[in-house]
C-alpha cells in the first residue's frame, strides 16, 4: 500500500513584520507532528508566499502578522492562489489580529485565525481536519 | 566558632532537618519529587559584601545603579499634577497624525519628549511611496520620509516643550543616523545648539539581527554605522544618549533568561569596541550608552536575581576588560529594573495581565529600581493601548509608588541567601554562554553564522512544548479554562486618541505628503548629494553623518539614502534558521 504523504505547510511572514518567534515555534511544533514545514523566512511580498506555496505544493499556507498589515496581506495571498487554480489550499493567519478583523479576513477566505496562546496541538488538530484531500 | 565550622554547623543541622521534617512533609503533601526550597548560608559560602554587592551606584552596582530610587518624591501636603510618566511609546498615521496625538496629550499631563515609534517601512528604510509597503505605511508607528516629516510632528514639540527641553526617544536601529541626522539638521533649524539636544535613538542593530527583524545591511556595515554615530555624538551631541540597548527584544523573541545576558553583553562588548577602535577613550563614551529594557518574565526571583547579575557583569566588563575608571561608565542606565514582560501577556481573561504587570513592577522595586507595571493589559488585544488601560497600569505603579513604603528602600533582598546565590548562578551561567558566543568571534559573527539567532528559536519552541505539555503553567490559557471560569472585561469609555478613518487616510496622505516633498524641493542637489554619500561609504574611514545632515536639509528621503547604502553595503538576507 502507497505510503500517506504528509501534510505540507508553508509558514510565511508576509511584511516587513520581524516577530517570528511564533512562526518558528509553530515550523518546529508542526514538524513534530509529522508535517512537512518549510518556512520562508521574514519580509515576503504575497507573490513571493505565493510562488513558494506553488512551487512546494503545499496544503497548508500559514501567515503570520504582528505589525497591522493583515487586512492588506492576508486577502492579497488567498486571491493570488485563486488566480492560480490553487484555492483549495488552507489559508490560516495568526498574530495580532483584533477580533473585530476576524470576520472581515474569513469573509476573504482565510479559514482560520489563531491568536496568542493557541496550543499548537489544536491548530495541528484544525489543519488536518480540514486540509484538502491529499492525493 | 569560625565561619567555617558554622557552617559545618549549619549543614549537619540542614541534613537532619531534611530528613525529619522536610521529607515527611513533602511526602504527606505529595510534592516530594519537588518540595519547596529552602535557603541557608551554605548557598553563598564565600559572600563577600563589598566584592559581590557594595553600595548603591558603586561598583560592582549590584544593588543598584544609583545611589537613590529614581522614584518622583511627593513633597508634604503637595498635589502631584503633572506626574505621568510622559514619553508613551507611540506614533500613529501621517506625521500630522502624531503631532494631533502628542498634542492632545500634553493635555492630558503626558508632557515629556515623545517616545516615538515608527512605522516599519520607516525601520526598514522605505519610502511611504514605494509600493513593496503598501499596507503598512503609518502602521504601529509614524511615517516619516524627510525632514518635513519631523518638521510636522514637532510642531507639537515648541515652547517650554522645545528641543532644548526635552528628550526625545525613537525606536529607531538600521537607518537610526539617518533620523538623529533629521533632528539635528531641525534643531539647526530652530537655532537651538547641539549641545543641547538631548534623547535616544535605541541604534541597537545587533539585537535586530538576532531577534527584532528591521535591519538592512548586512552586520558589519552595520556596524560602521554605529561608530559613526558613536563618534559624531561624542563629538557633537554631548547630551545624547548614543543607544538605548538590551536584551529585552531578545528575550521576547524566545531567549532564555542566561541568553538574553549573555548576547546583551556580547553586543554591549561590540558596541563599545568600536568606539576604543575609533581611538576614543572608553570613559569619554560609556557613560552615554543607555539600556532600553532587560528581562521580562512572571519568574519574580530570578527576575530580581537577573537584574542584579546584569548590573555585576555589566560594571565587571567595563572595569576589568575596557579599564573604564569612571563609575558612570559601568552603570546600566535605565529607566527601570525588573517587569513582567510582554509574551507573558495573554489574549485571554486579559485584564489578568494587570496582576501580571504589578508583580512585574514589585520586582522592578525590589531589584533596585522604580516599579513599572507594563505593559498595560490590552496589549495583546490589538494594536494600540487603550487610555483605560493606561489608566490601570500607571495607577498600579503610583499605588507601588506612594500606598507601599516599598521604594524608600534600595535592594532590600541584599545578602538573602536564596536572592543572592540565584544571582550568582546567572551570572556564571551567562559567563559561560558569553564565552561561548567570544569563542566563535563575537555578536557579529555569532549573528552571521546564525548561532544566536538558532539558539533563542531553539529556546522559544522548548517554552512552546512545555506550554503544550503544561509543564509550564499560563492561567487562563493551558489551565483553569473550564466553562464556569468567567472572562472579566472592562467597557471601553474613552475612545482612543487614533481614529479608525485616520488609519485608513494614512496611507494615502502620506505619499501625497512625500510627493509634494520631491517636487519642491532642490533635486539637482539631493542628486549630488547622494553621489557624494556613495563615495564616502565606500571609505570605511569616512563618518557619514555630517553628509546625512547635509542631506536632511536638502529634504532628501530615508529610502534614497538607504538605497545608496544598499548599493555599497548589500542588504541583509540570511534569516530562516528553521
Amino acid at each position: 500500500m502507497e505510503k500517506e504523504r504528509k501534510i505540507k505547510v508553508l509558514i510565511a511572514k508576509p511584511g516587513l513584520d520581524g516577530h517570528d518567534r511564533g512562526a518558528k515555534v509553530l515550523s518546529f511544533g508542526l514538524r513534530d507532528q509529522g508535517m512537512e514545514v518549510i518556512y520562508t523566512g521574514r519580509r515576503q511580498s504575497a507573490e513571493q508566499i505565493v510562488n513558494s506555496a506553488l512551487q512546494e505544493d503545499v496544503d497548508v499556507v500559514g501567515l503570520s502578522i504582528l505589525s497591522g498589515a493583515h487586512l492588506t496581506f492576508f486577502p492579497k495571498v488567498v486571491n493570488l492562489l485563486r488566480e492560480n487554480d490553487a484555492g483549495d489550499m488552507l489559508v490560516i493567519g495568526g498574530g495580532i489580529i483584533p477580533d473585530e478583523h476576524i470576520p472581515i479576513l474569513k469573509e476573504k477566505g482565510v479559514t482560520e485565525i489563531f491568536g496568542p496562546g493557541t496550543l499548537i496541538k489544536d491548530i495541528g488538530d484544525f489543519i488536518r481536519k480540514n486540509v484538502r484531500k491529499i492525493a | 566558632m569560625d565561619n567555617k565550622d558554622k557552617l559545618a554547623e549549619i549543614k549537619e543541622k540542614k541534613e537532619e532537618w531534611e530528613e525529619k521534617a522536610l521529607l515527611p512533609a513533602a511526602k504527606r503533601f505529595g510534592i516530594e519529587k519537588r518540595p519547596t526550597e529552602f535557603h541557608t548560608p551554605l548557598d553563598i559560602p564565600d559572600f563577600d559584601f563589598l566584592r559581590d554587592v557594595g553600595f548603591p551606584g558603586q561598583y560592582p552596582l549590584t544593588a543598584a545603579s544609583y545611589p537613590v530610587n529614581l522614584v518622583p518624591r511627593l513633597e508634604k501636603g503637595a498635589k502631584p499634577g503633572g506626574l505621568r510618566r510622559a514619553g508613551t511609546y507611540s506614533g500613529y498615521g501621517t506625521p500630522e497624525d502624531t503631532r494631533d496625538y502628542y498634542r492632545l496629550m500634553a493635555k492630558l499631563m503626558y508632557t515629556g519628549g515623545p517616545n516615538l515609534a515608527l512605522d516599519l517601512p520607516t525601520q526598514c528604510g522605505y519610502d511611504s511611496d514605494n509600493e513593496i509597503v503598501e499596507g503598512e505605511i503609518g502602521k504601529v508607528g509614524v511615517a516619516v520620509d524627510t525632514l518635513r516629516d519631523f518638521e510636522v510632528i514637532f510642531e507639537a514639540f515648541t515652547g517650554n516643550l522645545d528641543l532644548d527641553k526635552i528628550a526625545t526617544n525613537m525606536t529607531i536601529n538600521a537607518p537610526a543616523n539617518i533620523l538623529v541626522a533629521m533632528y539635528v539638521a531641525l534643531a539647526e533649524k530652530r537655532g537651538i545648539s547641539l549641545a543641547k539636544l538631548k534623547g535616544t535613538p535605541q541604534n541597537d542593530i545587533l539585537k535586530e539581527f538576532i531577534s527584532r527583524g528591521t535591519y538592512i545591511f548586512p552586520p558589519r556595515p552595520s556596524m560602521r554605522m554605529f561608530r559613526d554615530s558613536l563618534v559624531f555624538f561624542t563629538e557633537s551631541l554631548p547630551a545624547m544618549n548614543i543607544n538605548g540597548f538590551g536584551g529585552a527584544h531578545i528575550r521576547e523573541g524566545g531567549a532564555t533568561r542566561e541568553q538574553e545576558l549573555a548576547f546583551t553583553m556580547a553586543n554591549g562588548i561590540a558596541y563599545l569596541q568600536e568606539g576604543i577602535n575609533a581611538g576614543l577613550n572608553i570613559d569619554a563614551f560609556a557613560p552615554r550608552f543607555s539600556f532600553v529594557g532587560f528581562g521580562g518574565s512572571m519568574e519574580f526571583f530570578k527576575e530580581i536575581a537577573f537584574h542584579r547579575a546584569s548590573r555585576r557583569m555589566w560594571a565587571k566588563i567595563l572595569k576589568e576588560r575596557f579599564g573604564a575608571k569612571k563609575s558612570e561608565s559601568m552603570r546600566i542606565r535605565s529607566q527601570y529594573t525588573a517587569y513582567s514582560g510582554i509574551s507573558t501577556t495573554t489574549k485571554q481573561r486579559a485584564l489578568n495581565n494587570l496582576t501580571r504587570s504589578v508583580i512585574g513592577a514589585v520586582a522592578g522595586v525590589l531589584s533596585g529600581g522604580p516599579p513599572l507595571a507594563f505593559p498595560p493589559y490590552d496589549e495583546p488585544l490589538g494594536l494600540g493601548w487603550s487610555l483605560e488601560a493606561r489608566q490601570l497600569a500607571e495607577d498600579a505603579t503610583r499605588i507601588l509608588m506612594y500606598e507601599t513604603g516599598m521604594c524608600d528602600v534600595l535592594d532590600p533582598l541584599a545578602g538573602s541567601y536564596y536572592v543572592e546565590s540565584l544571582t550568582n548562578e546567572i551570572e556564571e551561567a551567562a559567563w559561560k554562554e558569553l564565552e561561548k558566543v567570544e569563542g566563535i568571534g563575537g555578536s557579529v559573527a555569532a549573528i552571521e553564522n546564525g548561532y544566536m539567532q538558532r539558539s533563542i528559536a531553539k529556546s522559544a519552541a522548548e517554552r512552546q512544548s512545555r506550554i503544550e505539555k503544561r509543564e509550564d503553567i499560563i492561567v487562563g490559557v493551558n489551565c483553569f479554562t473550564e466553562e464556569y471560569e468567567l472572562d472579566v472585561t472592562t467597557s471601553k469609555m474613552v475612545e482612543h486618541p487614533y481614529s479608525e478613518e485616520k488609519r485608513y487616510d494614512a496611507e494615502k496622505k502620506q505619499k501625497a505628503n512625500l510627493a509634494e516633498v520631491k517636487r519642491t524641493r532642490n533635486n539637482r542637489e539631493v542628486t549630488r548629494l547622494l553621489g557624494e554619500l556613495e563615495r564616502a561609504a565606500k571609505k570605511d574611514d569616512e563618518n557619514l553623518m555630517p553628509l546625512f545632515v547635509n542631506l536632511a536639509r536638502e529634504y532628501a528621503t530615508l529610502q534614497e539614502q538607504c538605497d545608496v547604502l544598499r548599493g555599497v553595503f548589500g542588504e541583509w538576507q540570511m534569516d530562516s534558521f528553521v
